[in-house]
């Protein structure tokens, strides 16, 4: 265990039970670090994480109070806590693809709609990768998953012009960004200013999976491999190149500029209180 | 003590202001929306928070949200809404968390009839979400009054025993207008037999004993307890666990915390003509209850050994009011029989249990005379415009 | 004792709203009360009711299976609930709406002409229910007019000199 786990993590749960080669250790590290870097201690944030890999792996592992939800609908629940913990304590949630934009992007929209002030961190493994490989709503067109034996043929939130990102822009996120896991001091310096916006951040961040989308697509587990291929796949913003998939980087930065979910209704609230009207 | 001419809407909400409740999100739904609608007028004026969800899931959920941020917070639906409670009523049973919910009964199944009476979540209410092994708490008053005070008594009951409690009403009570009384000191709420629980916080490490002990302090997260919950299986710390004997010690808990303490509400029940050992006895819950009194009552002066039994406190099923072996019938807002097969559940073996339902309109005294009289004379019941059938 | 009365009509003609008045009257002078109200997406077709119980005791039943009143705004609300008014009890029909009566009932049928009254002395059909509640208060002996009027003039913030006339009118036209 490094300092930073030693500061942060619980040793009942470092190491994680990840598979081997599994790159969501090197995103949890970023958002770890990007705590570290703010000077943040424990009791100042409450970690909420949903289920599939990105959830199971991160859920318990932050020392101080955590939660983890039901599928897709941690959004909802940390609007609600967002409403009544005091606007100093920081919500991180750590979540997946099929979490936040699947089942739960109803939810995600509202959260970003509302400027809920937490940062999200959406892993992106590619898909469906905790219950064997499926594909989701931000695999590559043409991939091969268990459910996409021919190939991935639907249209999805990251094909033809598409980009997830633009459809919560457009709800009203304030802060929003794109990686891959092996940006490194890139990743931290987004998700410290995702953390530093009082109101929605969203923090996209593709990360390797050997065993599962490794092994389908690319026909090997080799970590180097799979590793190499997302590298090649993502440049940064405004240095694409044909076959990019991921411009990574700053995609939106309206941080501060509209009055956060938590402080508007209790501002409302105390008027009311106050004076029977808004 | 004030006095009003209200909807059940209002007594609902004027009941769990005065439980402590400051938190309600909701979605717009024909029974129960002028609840959410009263609770957006009255919650800003004693500082408390109001929201909309984008659907009934996620009104819960925030409910959630904010009872794991240390609130009293409650939601209001009808069928069509309650059903999308699933997700988040499973994880409030499995992370203990207090939260209470109102389902306005009307006519299903999916949206059928709106603004009209039904019972058709009698199950529901047991079974809100899937994969068993647990218990849940569920009152269903039968007037506007007793709408308030049961929801006073399910934040009670909610905090005590860390779970959610459901108040299961219809469109007459949420809907229709009534004198209603709202005390207005803590004597007047004593006098009125109200209960309350403040929330309290669960200092840890274990968060999830193993044990049927109520009081167990909720989860509240914000503190730096270190408190962990989850959707899954927890250990006592709240850590995750894919553990067949961890499961056990777990659903333990939920299953006995409250079949153990049921001393806590089994009293809320109502018996009419039953000290005589009856001939027949009339079974039902919520707003058709008050027709059956009316009707026994006069059967009564007309000579009919009929009694009844009227249930609030309806899970965990109160077994023991159906142990004499007699004439059993349940009077329901539900065409196939809900109330019904529990009572051929609970009551002694050869004992005869039938069932007369309607939906989306009180029965009449007249009709259920009638079925009292053919009952006790040996008859089969005749259901109006169906063939005759038996039960 | 339990005194029911049922009122019933078109959708906007204020049968909720008489409803509700003659209720909060009625809790004002220690009643106990009940006041059902079907509306909306009214599934029976073609009318909207209140069914309003009054007792000393507390209340069984809401539903009104026996009115002592019976107030019919429509011919659909009349033919549908005639037969549930006593032998001793009261129609109070207005005739602009109920324009065939059934004289095989055993109860007393009384035509107030509230709607024309209305249009005649103020202009308005909108003061016709004011008329009925006037004939009601003079009619449903557990009704004091005083705390009557006071239950109009608080749930109807408008109008509050016209309301006030329409009710006189109401009580002394019987």
């Amino acid at each position: 265990m490094d300092n930073l786990s030693k500061k942060y993590l619980r040793p009942r749960k470092i190491p994680s039970t990840a598979c081997s080669g599994c790159g969501l250790g090197m995103n949890h590290k970023a958002v770890v670090q990007a705590i570290y870097d703010l000077g943040l201690e424990v009791e100042d944030i409450v970690w909420g994480t949903s289920i599939g890999c990105a959830g199971r792996q991160t859920f318990g592992t932050w020392k101080g109070d955590g939660f983890a939800g039901t599928h897709g609908r941690v959004y909802a629940i940390a609007r609600g806590l967002r409403l009544v913990l005091p606007p100093e304590k920081k919500i991180i949630l750590t979540v997946g693809d099929g979490d936040a934009f699947g089942i739960g992007l109803l939810h995600l929209i509202h959260s970003a709609r509302s400027n809920a002030d937490f940062t999200v961190i959406v892993n992106d493994n590619l898909g469906y990768m905790s219950t064997g490989g499926q594909y989701g709503w931000t695999t590559p067109r043409g991939s091969k998953t268990d459910s996409s034996p021919y190939g991935m043929y639907e249209q999805n939130l990251m094909s033809d012009g598409m980009d997830v990102l633009g459809v919560l822009r457009n709800a009203g996120a304030t802060f929003l960004a794109r990686h891959v896991s092996m940006d490194g001091q890139r990743a931290v310096e987004s998700i410290r200013k995702g953390i530093q916006n009082r109101g929605f951040s969203l923090i996209h961040m593709v990360y390797p999976c050997p065993t599962n989308f490794g092994s389908r697509e690319l026909g090997t587990r080799d970590t180097v491999k799979i590793y190499n291929w997302i590298k090649k796949k993502a440049a940064p913003l405004g240095e694409e190149k044909e076959n990019t998939l991921w411009a990574t980087g700053i995609y939106y930065d309206a941080s501060n500029s509209r009055r956060e979910f938590s402080e508007s209704i209790h501002r409302n609230i105390e008027k009311i209180r106050r004076t029977g009207t808004i | 003590m004030k006095r009003y001419l209200e909807t059940g809407n209002f007594a609902i909400t004027e009941g769990a202001i005065l439980a402590g409740c400051r938190f309600f999100a909701g979605y717009p739904i024909t029974p129960a929306t002028e609840l959410a609608e009263a609770m957006s007028s009255r919650l800003p004026q004693e500082g408390g928070i109001f929201i909309q969800g984008e659907d009934e899931c996620a009104a819960l959920h925030l409910c959630v949200g904010a009872a794991l941020g240390g609130y009293k917070a409650m939601t209001a639906t009808s069928g069509p809404g309650y059903i999308l409670y699933a997700d988040p009523y499973g994880w409030a049973i499995g992370s203990e968390i207090p939260v209470v919910i109102l389902n306005s009964g009307r006519v299903g199944p999916v949206s059928g009839i709106t603004g009209a009476p039904g019972q058709g979540e009698f199950y529901l209410t047991r079974y809100p979400t899937q994969g068993g092994n647990f218990e849940t708490i569920v009152l269903a008053p039968n007037s506007a009054q007793e709408a308030m005070a049961m929801t006073v008594e399910a934040f009670y009951l909610s905090e005590r025993f860390r779970t959610p409690v459901t108040v299961l009403a219809d469109q007459l009570i949420t809907d229709g207008f009534e004198d209603i009384s709202v005390p207005e000191s803590d004597g007047e709420m004593e006098e009125m037999g109200f209960r309350t629980w403040p929330r309290k916080i669960n200092r840890g490490p274990e968060f999830y004993p193993a044990m049927d002990e109520i009081d167990v302090p909720p989860v509240v997260l914000g503190h730096n307890t270190g408190a962990l919950c989850s959707d899954w299986t927890p250990t006592e710390e709240g850590y995750d666990i894919e553990q067949v004997q961890a499961h056990h010690k777990h659903a333990y808990r939920l299953i006995y915390k409250v079949r153990n303490h049921r001393s806590l509400f089994n009293h809320l029940y109502e018996k009419n003509f039953m000290d005589d050992d009856p001939d027949l006895v009339v079974v039902s819950y919520g707003t058709p209850s008050r027709v059956v009194n009316t009707a026994v009552k006069k059967a009564r002066q007309s000579g009919l050994k009929v009694g009844a039994v009227r249930l609030i406190n309806l899970w965990p099923f109160p077994d023991e009011h159906f142990r004499r072996k007699t004439k059993y019938l349940s009077v329901e807002l539900n065409w196939d029989g809900q109330l019904v097969r529990e009572v051929q559940r609970a009551a002694p073996k050869d004992s005869e249990v039938h069932f007369i339902g309607s939906c989306g309109d009180l029965p009449t005294v007249t009709d259920l005379i009638e079925a009292f009289e053919r009952l006790l004379q040996g008859q089969s019941l005749a259901r109006r415009g169906w063939e005759l059938e038996e039960w | 004792m339990r005194t029911e009365i049922l009122a019933s009509g078109f959708g906007g003609q204020g049968v909720v709203r008489l409803g509700q008045i003659l209720g909060e009257a009625a809790v004002k002078q220690g009643y106990r009360v009940t006041m059902l109200k079907s509306h909306g997406t009214e599934m029976r077709g073609g009318y909207v009711r209140s069914q309003l119980v009054i007792s000393k005791e507390p209340i069984g039943s809401p539903m009104v299976e026996n009115a002592d009143f019976f107030v019919a705004l429509s011919l659909a609300a009349y033919k549908a609930f005639k037969h549930l008014v006593t032998k001793n009890g009261i129609i109070l029909y207005d005739p602009a709406f109920v324009v065939e009566l059934d004289n095989t009932l055993p109860c007393t049928q009384t035509a107030i002409p509230a709607k024309d009254l209305a249009v005649e002395k103020f202009g308005r059909a909108v003061f016709a229910n004011t008329i009925m509640l006037g004939v009601l208060a003079k009619l449903v002996e557990e009704f004091d007019p005083k705390i009557l009027l006071e239950s109009i003039l608080h749930i109807i913030p408008k109008y509050q000199e016209q309301n006030e006339k329409a009710f006189e009118l109401g009580c002394a036209l019987l």
